[in-house]
């Protein structure tokens, strides 16, 4: 049966060449918006990690008058305190810039002794900040006041950085090594207290990256100023308003008041707008080849009328007659599907864009599964049609 | 002879409804894509309100101090010392704009936060930019020497901090705890327009920051208006030659980078078509040609399964033509112009299309302000593309038809 059908599109190689072809591309481009699709996808499955509701975020700059580590200090600690005594705020905690669904990044490359150079972002943190996110420990602990003071500063992985740094060993009490950019050479600067769940913390769209947390030191007020802060369910913006009169009275300069909430919507939006993008155009690109295909097909059967009338003149029944047609679409779009798959299967084999494997095999197997879908219902009306013919007519006009 | 190819491309447009409306779907399709993707580059790639003397001018985005031992290096937007020391004194611009990236700042009123994107700007920055003023006037450099509290803000901050109101010059806006006197209201410039855009624009005198430090990176950014576009290469002359001879601002630098750049050469810069000596221009379009040639290619091969079978279709009537003596270039010559009528009509189609498209996106407010026309160069090139595009899935099938034997044909 097969063996036949690919005997009558085999000699018609040259019409068909052209119809192979254009399956060929629209699976290439099923194949790009799959492999986002489903990369995508793969990132929200996966938990949150921490809570981001109610959490507020102020950025402000110390001001220039301070200059020793004691006296920003005294000033972080006035700060503190006076927030703290606001109802509102439940917790609150000293951050690196880049918190949660922010823009910035902090990298820095660490080792350890299985892996020699691992590039990771890097969190400057105090004890507090696990409270703030609610982050959920895996093992070991999170800090404590005067870590920092340990000649190896108290480090948190998490599992992600954890596996890559590790594997399946165990990481607590181990001691890692991170690169000074000076002499490009690592020097044991960490010891492993403790492992946390991944946060997703670049939006719901986007994959996990590796982390290290590092409870701030003494100096670290100086530079990292941003604070987080969990604030009572229903606080309003007149609360806000309140804080941010209060935060810019003690320090007399810029201040900006932020919602995680919000930050992670308009990250999300970030992420989102590209593939919407993507899909729309794909999705007119497909309606094309769809309506295409379908009218390729209906004229190449009206044309075969006396072929078919033939068939049905010696016995063949109607509906063998529209499997027959079906059964030639399919063939023809497996061959596109084959050549179309050997350039796609390079993607995970050469990897290209760095995405997991499985990606590419998903997408591939999508792409697969919906140009025969496609093909199936683009023959399947000029098939029916072609059961349809009556033989004494079909061979009358011959 | 073309009224009569006219004729008959009418009458078989007519014939197949549906292979009709494939074919012009298609064409009107890709060209809507192209045009609304050129539309948004054009957009914040010309010389749109406010920066109209955008190609009188050059743009100063980047300042990089580097250490080529040590390896590490410094970029971003320059400090105000750094500007007015060596950017202000240049001879050859006429006026050299400075402002800073634009800061969100918060405020509330009637407890709403709005936040406010803040730019600090110099006097010069309101001649660079051709702001239309609703009301009032720029500050001027009276009010930077004093220190003056003044702002101008856009239309829609006016819109959404004072409401409906007639005039508001003379009113005083808050944000940030900061008190300002507002000097004018300007026509909203959309967030693409990087060096323009902000809610509110103050003196810099008026900044938060201390001017004075002396650190080479900052918040600013410049534009050097030249008198005319003659003026480019010199004013890019004179800046290379001022940046070599800056002293390091920091003792672990040695090496100050920074260039003049026309307004799209200053963003290729700092991308990676970057190339060896500056910004690889013939690369950047390289690679759009390339993707659009691409995006096309579907489309493309959709037609030409097409337009076989349609030509197909009508082998009796070129089997006539062939024993009447036609020959295969006139043959081909006539399907070629059947099919530029086609494309023809899929391209006003198209066109059309666009306009709404165009016009649903600018009322939509997906990007706040934003003004997307059809350029006519941008159309220009579209429907040269969609004509060779036309030829291409045109002269295949013809060449095709024309090489039937005519007794296969007339059979047929």
């Amino acid at each position: 049966m097969f063996k036949h059908l690919f005997k009558l599109i085999w000699n018609k190689k040259k019409q068909n060449f052209l119809l192979i072809t254009e399956m060929f591309v629209s699976f290439l481009v099923l194949f790009a918006v799959f492999s986002m699709v489903v990369y995508f996808y793969q990132n929200y499955k996966k938990p949150a990690g921490f809570d981001y509701n109610d959490v507020w975020v102020a950025t402000f700059s110390m001001p220039e008058h301070l200059q020793s580590n004691d006296s920003v200090n005294l000033f972080a600690e006035a700060m503190r305190n006076s927030l703290k005594s606001m109802p509102e705020i439940k917790e609150l905690s000293f951050t690196s810039m880049n918190v949660p669904f922010s823009m910035s990044t902090n990298g820095t490359s660490v080792s350890s002794q299985q892996k020699p150079r691992v590039h990771t972002n890097i969190f400057e943190v105090e004890p507090t900040y696990k409270d703030v996110l609610s982050i959920h420990m895996v093992e070991g602990r999170w800090f404590q006041k005067g870590d920092h003071v340990a000649k190896l500063r108290p480090v948190v992985l998490n599992q992600k950085l954890k596996e890559e740094l590790f594997g399946s060993e165990p990481a607590l009490g181990k001691t890692l090594g991170e690169e000074n950019y000076k002499t490009g050479q690592f020097e044991d600067r960490f010891k492993v207290i403790g492992v946390v769940q991944n946060l997703k913390e670049t939006g719901d769209y986007q994959a996990i990256e590796s982390g290290v947390y590092r409870g701030m030191d003494s100096g670290g007020l100086r530079w990292n100023n941003t604070i987080l802060l969990k604030v009572q369910p229903g606080a309003d913006a007149a609360f806000e308003s309140r804080l941010f009169k209060t935060l810019s009275n003690m320090t007399g300069t810029s201040i900006e008041i932020e919602h995680l909430e919000k930050k992670r919507i308009t990250k999300n939006k970030l992420a989102l707008v590209p593939m919407i993008i993507m899909l729309i155009v794909g999705g007119f690109l497909i309606i094309n080849v769809a309506m295409g295909l379908f009218g390729v097909l209906w004229y190449n059967i009206n044309k075969r009328r006396g072929e078919i009338g033939l068939r049905r003149a010696i016995g063949a029944s109607g509906s063998a007659v529209s499997k027959q047609l079906i059964g030639e679409a399919m063939v023809l779009s497996t061959m596109a599907l084959i050549v179309g798959s050997f350039f796609a299967v390079q993607f995970p084999l050469l990897h290209v864009f760095d995405l997991p494997a499985s990606v590419y095999v998903a997408a591939i197997l999508l792409a697969i599964v919906f140009i025969y879908l496609l093909v199936f219902v683009c023959a399947l009306y000029p098939g029916k049609q072609a059961a349809a013919i009556y033989p004494a007519v079909a061979l009358h006009e011959e | 002879m073309l009224k009569n190819y006219f004729k008959i491309a009418i009458a078989v447009l007519k014939r197949r409804k549906f292979f009709t409306f494939i074919s012009l779907f298609g064409i009107a399709f890709t060209l809507t894509i192209l045009i609304v993707a050129t539309a948004f580059v054009d957009n914040a790639v010309s010389a749109n309100y406010p920066e109209a003397n955008r190609d009188r001018s050059l743009y100063i985005n980047m300042l990089e101090q580097r250490n080529p031992e040590k390896g590490y290096s410094m970029n971003g937007p320059m400090s105000y010392h750094y500007a007015s020391t060596y950017i202000s004194t240049l001879k050859t611009p006429e006026k050299v704009a400075l402002g800073t990236m634009f800061t969100p700042t918060n405020t509330y009123v009637a407890n709403k936060k709005l936040v406010i994107d803040l730019k600090l700007t110099n006097a010069e920055f309101w001649d660079v930019m051709q702001f239309h003023f609703l009301e009032g006037k720029p500050y001027g450099q009276q009010q930077i020497a004093n220190s003056e509290l003044v702002a101008v803000i856009s239309e829609e901050t006016k819109q959404e901090y004072f409401g409906d109101v007639a005039s508001v010059v003379g009113k005083t806006i808050e944000t940030d705890n900061v008190k300002y006197k507002v000097m004018g209201v300007v026509k909203s410039v959309p967030v693409t327009m990087l060096v323009s855009y902000a809610d509110m624009y103050v003196p810099y005198t008026a900044s938060k920051t201390n001017l004075k430090t002396k650190s080479y990176n900052g918040m600013f950014m410049a534009v050097l208006m030249g008198r005319t576009k003659a003026d480019l290469p010199k004013m890019k002359a004179e800046y290379a030659s001022v940046v070599a001879k800056v002293p390091p601002g920091d003792a672990e630098m040695k090496q100050v980078i920074s260039h003049a750049d026309k307004y799209l050469e200053s963003f290729v810069r700092s991308s990676p078509l970057r190339g060896k000596d500056g910004p690889n221009m013939s690369m950047l379009y390289l690679v759009l040609v390339v993707f659009v040639l691409l995006f096309m290619l579907l489309p493309t091969l959709n037609l030409v399964n097409i337009n076989i079978s349609r030509i197909m279709e009508r082998s009796s009537e070129i089997g006539v033509r062939k024993a009447f003596g036609a020959s295969s270039g006139t043959l081909i010559g006539q399907f070629v112009v059947e099919n530029l009528i086609l494309t023809a009509i899929g391209t006003v189609i198209g066109v059309a299309l666009s306009f709404f498209v165009l016009q649903y996106i600018n009322s939509s407010g997906m990007i706040a302000n934003i003004h997307l026309t059809i350029n006519f160069t941008v159309l220009l090139y579209s429907v040269i593309a969609c004509i060779v595009f036309g030829l291409l899935s045109g002269v295949y099938p013809a060449w095709r038809m024309s090489r039937l034997q005519v007794v296969a044909a007339l059979k047929a």
